[in-house]
């Protein structure tokens, strides 16, 4: 639950702590598994696709690949935004096979957090974000939203439908 | 084991050696697997070791049988081959696996024993027993099991490359030098005076690490055309057909991934020669020739592709089945049946659910044919071509070109983004001014077509197609004209950019499932663009394939007289270049003219183009002192020579016309005359008619 530097020592056991990036979409803050992340890119322009799915905020070069990069604002169904976002490398479990970008607001620092400070997600919550997130962490002040990469796979994103037909940056 | 089997299908000739070496080969993995323990191996092995040596000394007359369970024995060695490569042992954990192998062995030392004792009477039996009993026997038990395993050996063969020593050492050499001169340029840094020269060093070990890789890539056709002696024999077999196959050029080097990508095109071709091409024997003593049919696979270069060339010489195709055939299945009315010409019936077979194949056999005839293969080699970039004569033989030719990751293309721009059009879908470039845009572009019912010389083209708005933003179109537009399976297009784009050697970037899934783009590129100034797929485009646009007859149109001018481009090089004078070799009109600075001795250089695209000024433009800029000033440079090479491109300094061009040489007068045999648009043109030298030939000379 603290930031590293400031007093690892309190989270005692590897096994029960994770450590997360955090990062920024809207007004929220949302954390991936530091080992999932390959790079974060920093702001990039992309490279759109005409006629792609929505979700696809465009193309991006990337160590000799081409890689699609998901929208991560128009998942959440929020309006484009004007500024130019910052892009995280992202790797597939399945041995980096499907690698692909994440385009979000901005990227915060490395969170280190306790395993069972993982809340699950409120039964409240919309489809699309329960789908999504995988429960938040409460951080003081606020709370930190988990993501799982692997739910974001662009072609698992193609797959269900709820993310099929809205065009970029489009709200619901 | 592969060349064994290669060497048995030579059989025909019948030496002692082939005998002898394939013994050898069976000797030798049975004395290995033996040592190595593999007993279940050693004892399949060790069976076809006694086979053939009983061959060997001559105790067996060579038939066509024996050859066949000799096949059959090297299959099995192999399936258990996979099976040890893919999990390391033998597998002889399955019962029935091994029920196959003593069938085989049952089967062998059958078709062995009687060889043995009594040639007079028994063998011809046993071994037909023995042969029935196998073929039941292996498809429930060897085949099935280790059909799996096969695949996925097959597929570890795919991803793993053969390469000489020398190649990945000088590759290691050139790799070397590019750290040296990374280092030297982070030491240096940007604003060194050595900078332009390290900058230089870069870019020729990247063009050489480049070649070298491709070279890696190359592999011989031969490696492609060594399965079809086995598949020809067996397919010849199935078919009742006698079958002799020849080769040449197996040593052509081709880029791998387009050898797998032929792979099936390729086999398609060869499994119609044998059963649509080549005639039964009885047909074929009939008609005056051998009973032995003989199928020719020939790959060569030709003009930056490799050809690969699929030859029988067969009962050929003959057109009027193949127009009853297409009336048949409703792909052409018989009244546009009884105007076609041979060369446009000939097409029909490409047509998709097209078989000419009286009866649907095993092999071939389910509609499901040249289609196929069209689509296949056009992925690729490479394109079909068919001949036939009836009675004499049937000729396919696929065309492919030699590596498919760098391709040379056209870059555009439209509704604020880049994109790649390939050259090899390219055919012409117009650009159409602002005010022209109104009278040029008209309408038909709701779509629009351009008089392109008094044909209406088609026209698909880039921008429009994409939905993307169109801005105010106050500036003229371009229109690329293309053509992609048999689709003729035009495509209007905003701006064009620079050509460029591209090297391909594969899409993610998603976004290859839109099905307009084949992937990205990194350009030159680091930004992204997406390649639009050609074909893709034309069918998302609604273009439908034109028909063949107006192409024909455009080949027949060209062989009655010659396309010129007319251009103004000494004042007031007309001179002509056959279309042919002029590859582009560049506009270059004045800037970028160097001199070398006396004689005026441009480097272009990373070669040095000598430029040919016979009207004295360049003086005659020079002497304006203007730095802004821009020369329009004509690019020239010999399509069949490449490496020797020159460049011609022009004053204005004209236009491009038909138009027919005139008989060389022997009072003029310095210049050649052309009519073009009924005015007397002189063609240029160096070019005219028998074209490289002079310029060689020049050079």
């Amino acid at each position: 639950m603290k930031i590293v530097g400031q007093g690892s020592e309190q989270v005692q056991e590897e096994a029960e702590s994770a450590s997360l990036c955090s990062m920024f979409a809207g007004e929220e803050t949302f954390g991936i598994d530091t080992g999932k992340i390959r790079e974060v890119l920093g702001k990039r322009e992309l490279e759109r696709v005409p006629m792609a799915p929505g979700f696809v905020a465009g193309v991006v070069p990337y160590r000799g690949d081409v890689l699609t990069t998901v929208n991560f604002r128009a998942l959440l169904g929020l309006p484009g935004s004007t500024e130019i976002g910052c892009v995280l490398v992202l790797d597939d479990d399945s041995g980096g096979q499907e690698r692909f970008g994440l385009l979000v607001d901005g990227v915060g620092g490395v969170v280190t957090v306790r395993r069972n400070a993982l809340e699950a997600n409120p039964c409240t919550l919309d489809a699309r974000c329960k789908w999504l997130f995988n429960g938040a962490y409460k951080m003081e002040g606020s709370l930190l939203i988990q993501l799982d990469p692997q739910k974001l796979l662009p072609s698992r994103l193609a797959e269900s439908e709820m993310f099929r037909d809205n065009r970029a940056g489009e709200a619901l | 084991m592969e060349r064994c089997l290669t060497e048995l299908e030579t059989r025909p000739q019948d030496s002692q050696q082939l005998v002898a070496e394939i013994f050898r080969a069976v000797h030798t993995i049975k004395g290995t697997t033996g040592f190595l323990g593999f007993s279940r191996l050693e004892k399949l092995a060790h069976a076809g070791e006694h086979l053939l040596g009983s061959l060997r000394d001559g105790r067996l007359p060579v038939t066509e049988e024996l050859i066949s369970g000799l096949l059959r024995l090297l299959d099995g060695l192999r399936a258990i081959l996979n099976l040890i490569e893919a999990t390391g042992s033998e597998g002889n954990r399955a019962g029935d696996e091994d029920s196959a192998l003593i069938a085989e062995l049952a089967k062998l030392n059958g078709e062995d024993a009687p060889a043995h004792h009594a040639e007079k009477v028994a063998p011809v039996v046993s071994i037909k027993a023995g042969e029935e009993a196998l073929p039941a026997d292996m498809p429930e038990g060897g085949n099935a099991a280790t059909s799996t395993q096969q695949n996925s050996a097959s597929a570890n063969g795919d991803k793993t490359l053969r390469i000489d020593v020398e190649v990945l050492n000088r590759m290691m050499n050139l790799v070397g030098e590019l750290v040296l001169t990374r280092n030297q340029m982070l030491q240096s840094g940007v604003e060194s005076s050595s900078f332009p020269e390290l900058a230089r060093r870069l870019d020729s070990v990247t063009a050489d690490l480049r070649e070298t890789v491709m070279q890696a890539r190359m592999q011989p056709v031969g490696n492609l055309f060594g399965k079809f002696p086995r598949m020809v024999r067996d397919l010849a077999r199935t078919c009742g057909r006698e079958v002799r196959i020849e080769f040449s050029g197996q040593e052509t080097g081709l880029d791998k991934s387009l050898l797998e990508a032929i792979k099936d095109p390729l086999t398609h071709a060869v499994r119609n020669a044998v059963d649509h091409g080549i005639e039964s024997p009885a047909d074929r003593v009939l008609a005056g020739k051998s009973a032995e049919g003989c199928l020719r696979l020939r790959a060569f270069h030709q003009g930056g592709s490799v050809v690969i060339e699929v030859a029988d010489d067969g009962g050929g195709i003959a057109i009027e089945r193949v127009l009853a055939k297409a009336v048949e299945r409703g792909l052409v009315s018989p009244e546009q049946a009884r105007e076609m010409t041979e060369r446009e019936a000939l097409q029909l077979i490409f047509l998709p659910g097209f078989s000419t194949a009286a009866a649907v056999t095993t092999v071939s005839g389910r509609g499901v044919g040249m289609d196929v293969v069209r689509a296949n080699v056009e992925k690729v970039g490479g394109s079909v071509e068919l001949e036939s004569k009836v009675g004499v033989g049937t000729t396919l030719r696929l065309r492919v070109p030699l590596t498919l990751a760098i391709v040379p293309a056209l870059v555009v721009r439209s509704g604020g983004q880049s994109f790649a059009l390939p050259q090899t879908a390219l055919v012409e470039l117009v650009y159409i001014t602002a005010r022209d845009k109104e009278k040029v572009v008209e309408r038909v019912g709701a779509s629009e077509v351009y008089r392109l010389r008094e044909r209406l083209l088609p026209t698909v708005w880039l921008d429009r197609l994409l939905g993307l933003n169109t801005e105010a179109e106050a500036h003229g537009f371009y229109m690329a004209v293309l053509e992609a399976e048999g689709c003729r297009y035009g495509l209007v784009v905003d701006d064009l950019l620079a050509p460029e050697e591209i090297v391909v970037k594969p899409l993610s899934a998603v976004l290859r499932e839109i099905g307009l783009f084949s992937g990205a590129t990194v350009l030159g100034n680091g930004t992204l663009a997406l390649i639009l797929d050609i074909a893709a485009t034309a069918a998302r646009a609604g273009v439908k394939p034109v028909m063949e007859e107006q192409e024909d149109e455009t080949v027949e001018l060209r062989q009655n007289g010659a396309s010129f481009l007319v251009f103004e090089d000494r004042a007031r004078e007309r001179t002509a270049l056959p279309l042919g070799v002029v590859e582009r009109i560049e506009t270059v600075p004045m800037s970028r003219i160097e001199y070398v001795g006396g004689r005026a250089l441009l480097q272009y695209r990373g070669e040095l183009l000598q430029l040919r000024d016979d009207g004295g433009v360049l003086d005659e800029m020079c002497g304006l002192q203007d730095q802004e000033a821009t020369v329009t440079v004509l690019i020239c090479g010999d399509p069949q020579a490449k490496s020797t491109r020159m460049g011609v300094v022009v004053r204005k061009v004209l236009d491009v016309s038909d138009g027919s040489m005139l008989e060389q007068d022997a009072a003029h045999g310095e210049t050649d005359l052309a009519l073009v648009n009924e005015r007397l043109t002189t063609v240029f030298r160096g070019f005219a008619g028998g074209a490289g030939k002079s310029w060689r000379d020049v050079a």
